[in-house]
């Protein structure tokens, strides 16, 4: 009886404490909180290490590419390249006068119904003209040469005086004295090396007079031309001749008042890789890091691409969203997301086997020759690259902006059908702009996937670094050109770790870094800032 | 939802033979001489109607008067909204949707023939909804919309019928002095009253509305409710809801549905003090629904 009483008067424990199951010091409810935290801390560690591995390669490229134009002005390269610079201008005019006389002699053989030799024979006036005035080059170009070879010399001196003090100095680290003590270092004294350069200045300033006059009376007595279109055309080859004699003053002036000693501003080495026009590596005369051709390269591949795959992907989106029936749906929306599952490099190959060839062989259709930039012959070009990245970018815009369209409230339609519009009304004018802004951004994300694409542009974009011709107007997008993706793909497996070429890549993926990021941030902006408020 | 008419009957007051006899009377009443027969608008005739394999609606006979105000009421899922939306064939939209017999007509014509121009239909029968639902453009740009579908351009014209509809809908001193702001950006209330202005912009013969004040407040409501009592003058008004004292102080003629059934169409003053029909009685005495 007190037994019970006892167990009556002291009830159960209150057992709200907590369970003492510890692993490794952790309740399992902490366990399973590190583990996904630890997971989430991991992919942003991995994002960091990545940004700081980028810039710590890149950044040091900008010190190493002011070193790149000291030399290329302490060893006189630059001054040589003034007057390579003149002579190049002249080819180039003379490369103008050879079009005019093909336009001659099509002239004289199709309007006048002259044979070939006789075309020809009737053209030894302008024959003459155009010798003189190519020929009036030629003391420039033997000084060019002459100055190319000592600029070259001085330039290896100093490159050798590099390595031999790399190689003391790696010598030193490892403790061998006397053998560091014995590498000798011819230091390049450039004052002195550059005397016999400068040297040339006189006789430069001679051939110069002698060139200017030279052109000045070839172009007095140039030959009357055949037709007034051909006249024309000669009579702006005068003006540009004669502009470019106006300029031999300037280009004397550069070279009088050139001096080695002139430093190097830190911000050239920024500006000559954002701004400059030419990448060129591993080159006997001077390597340049210019960005523009392979950004250009970039920008013109990725806008041809949007403007095929924008309305294919949105006009995809549109008929699946509001037009197509369920079964339409059903068998269209996997179509479209299949084609992201092909691998990039068989799309690649697929655009050098196919694509390629079949747009050249369309392009040289007589009947379609009004099509600016066709025909053409470069297989691999923009254009190609540019179908086939619309392909890949399709999938991306197509699926983002359907989703757009979807989250237009449905009363939205309903209300445009009861004031009797049609459908295609309705999709025009409520549908699209209410979701505009899904749809902007599911293009940008769309030019993000294009943008970082590596493997289709590489195979198919033609490699082909330079600027392409703007002059051709929408024509150049027929012509080669080389991308940041395809030059990093191409080139980073040759160069030498730690070289001012390996870091220049580095740099051009930082840029694209930085592009890729700024496109995903507007794509988000736009979505969050226009998204209407439903309700 | 809507189902085999014997479950629905055994759960309700009366027996089951009451829906033909409740409706026949009903119509009786509507065809004596007080309401002669040319003031009907909207004839509905033994219509069916099917969501894929459910039965909506069954044997719906009805006659809507013209410049009135006819009132759907009943417990959800009873069809009113469904019918309300096969008089502009809105129920086109919704994908497996077909009425199955009989017919619907306006003026005479049957709106369910293959060659009615559904586009034509709803420019006459316009429609207003349960949830305000302006365009995300400018008040003026919601208004003109309908007008410029139908290829009005004339900017002048445009002014006048904004300002038109908007006073017609009782908006206009409060909005006209931001006709270029955001449809959006008006309150519960006004959004409404801007549907309805949209859809006496394009001078419709009939306006259908789809509980209009459901989604607003007692202010609101009154609002729409006053509207109401000014465009009947003007145009048909059918209005569904589920708020009895609505239509009663709104309506003109009630007619009740229940589970797919119309079960009693008269005088509004009659529905609600003396319904010929028990289950009438029973809904609107608030004893279920």
């Amino acid at each position: 009886m007190s037994d019970s009483t006892a167990t009556v008067a002291a009830p159960a424990a209150f057992a709200v404490s907590k369970k003492r199951l510890r692993l490794l010091g952790l309740t399992l409810d902490d366990a399973i909180k590190a583990f996904f935290g630890g997971n989430a801390l991991v992919s942003v560690v991995v994002l960091a290490l990545i940004t700081i591995f980028l810039f710590r390669e890149g950044f040091g490229f900008f010190a190493q590419n002011r070193q790149n134009l000291r030399i290329y002005r302490q060893a006189g390269l630059e001054y040589v390249d003034f007057i390579r610079a003149q002579t190049d201008d002249h080819t180039a005019l003379t490369r103008y006068l050879s079009d005019l006389r093909v336009r001659q002699i099509a002239f004289l053989q199709q309007e006048k119904k002259l044979s070939l030799a006789d075309a020809n024979a009737a053209l030894a006036a302008f024959d003459a003209f155009a010798d003189q005035f190519g020929s009036a080059i030629d003391p420039l170009r033997a000084i060019v040469s002459d100055l190319t070879e000592q600029a070259t010399a001085i330039k290896t001196k100093f490159i050798v005086a590099g390595d031999k003090e790399e190689e003391r100095r790696q010598l030193l680290a490892v403790g061998k004295t006397a053998e560091a003590a014995a590498v000798k270092i011819d230091a390049v004294n450039f004052s002195a090396e550059l005397k016999p350069l400068l040297e040339t200045r006189t006789a430069y300033l001679a051939a110069n007079r002698e060139l200017a006059q030279k052109l000045a009376a070839a172009l007095d007595a140039a030959p009357k031309m055949p037709a007034p279109e051909i006249e024309a055309r000669l009579d702006r080859f005068k003006d540009l001749s004669r502009t470019y004699i106006a300029g031999f003053p300037a280009i004397e002036k550069n070279l009088m008042t050139w001096d080695y000693t002139k430093p190097v501003p830190a911000a050239q080495s920024f500006t000559a890789f954002v701004f400059g026009r030419e990448w060129l590596t591993a080159s006997f005369w001077q390597d340049w890091y210019g960005v523009i051709p392979l950004l250009v390269g970039s920008v013109l591949v990725s806008f041809v691409a949007l403007l095929i795959a924008v309305p294919f992907g949105v006009g995809a989106a549109v008929y699946v969203n509001q037009i197509a029936s369920a079964t339409e749906q059903k068998f269209i929306k996997p179509c479209i997301e299949f084609i992201s599952a092909i691998p990039s490099v068989v799309l690649g190959f697929f655009g050098i086997a196919i694509l390629g060839q079949t747009l050249r062989a369309v392009s040289q259709q007589s009947w379609l020759s009004w099509v600016p930039g066709f025909p053409y012959s470069e297989r691999l070009n923009v254009l190609t690259a540019g179908c086939l990245l619309a392909l890949l970018a399709v999938p991306t815009i197509f699926t983002l902006a359907e989703d757009a369209l979807n989250n237009v409230p449905r009363a939205f339609k309903e209300a445009s059908f009861a004031l009797g519009a049609s459908r295609l009304q309705t999709i025009v004018k409520i549908i699209v702009p209410a979701s505009l802004s899904g749809i902007i951004s599911a293009v940008l994300l769309g030019l993000g996937r294009v943008i970082g694409e590596t493997m289709v542009v590489l195979l198919c974009a033609g490699n082909r670094i330079a600027i392409p011709d703007f002059s051709a107007g929408l024509g150049v997008i027929t012509q080669p050109v080389h991308t940041m993706t395809g030059i990093i793909a191409q080139e980073m497996g040759e160069v030498v770790r730690g070289s001012i070429h390996y870091r220049a890549l580095f740099v051009v993926g930082l840029l694209l870094f930085f592009l890729s990021l700024l496109i995903n941030y507007a794509a988000q902006g736009i979505v969050r800032r226009y998204r209407i408020s439903i309700g | 939802m809507v189902t085999s008419a014997p479950i629905l009957m055994d759960t309700l007051p009366k027996p089951a033979v009451r829906p033909p006899t409740a409706v026949a009377p009903a119509a009786a009443t509507f065809s004596v001489p007080n309401v002669p027969a040319d003031t009907t608008l909207i004839d509905i005739e033994q219509v069916d109607f099917f969501y894929g394999a459910t039965q909506a609606l069954a044997d719906i006979n009805l006659k809507i008067d013209d410049k009135k105000v006819t009132a759907f009421i009943g417990p959800s899922g009873c069809g009113k909204s469904t019918l309300l939306r096969c008089l502009n064939r809105m129920n086109d939209l919704i994908d497996g949707t077909r009425v199955a017999k009989g017919t619907i007509k306006i003026r005479g014509v049957n709106i369910y023939q293959p060659d009615v121009d559904v586009i034509e239909l709803r420019k006459r029968v316009g429609m207003v909804f349960q949830k305000s639902n302006p365009f995300p453009k400018s008040i003026y740009e919601n208004i003109t919309y309908g007008l410029r579908l139908q290829g009005r351009t004339n900017k002048a014209d445009l002014d006048a019928i904004v300002e038109k509809s908007l006073r017609g809908a009782a908006l206009w001193d409060e909005v006209k002095d931001r006709l270029n702001t955001s449809g959006l950006g008006l309150s519960g209330g006004q959004q409404q009253r801007l549907c309805i202005a949209r859809a006496i912009a394009v001078e419709p013969e009939v306006i259908l509305m789809d509980e209009p004040c459901s989604a607003l407040d007692p202010v609101a409501t009154a609002k729409v409710e006053e509207l109401i009592q000014s465009l009947r003058e003007k145009f048909t008004i059918v209005i569904v809801t589920h708020n009895m004292q609505q239509a009663a102080r709104c309506s003109d003629r009630t007619a009740f549905f229940y589970m797919g059934r119309l079960i009693e169409y008269a005088d509004t003053r009659n529905i609600f003090t003396n319904p010929a029909n028990p289950q009438t009685e029973a809904y609107v005495s608030g004893r279920f629904g």
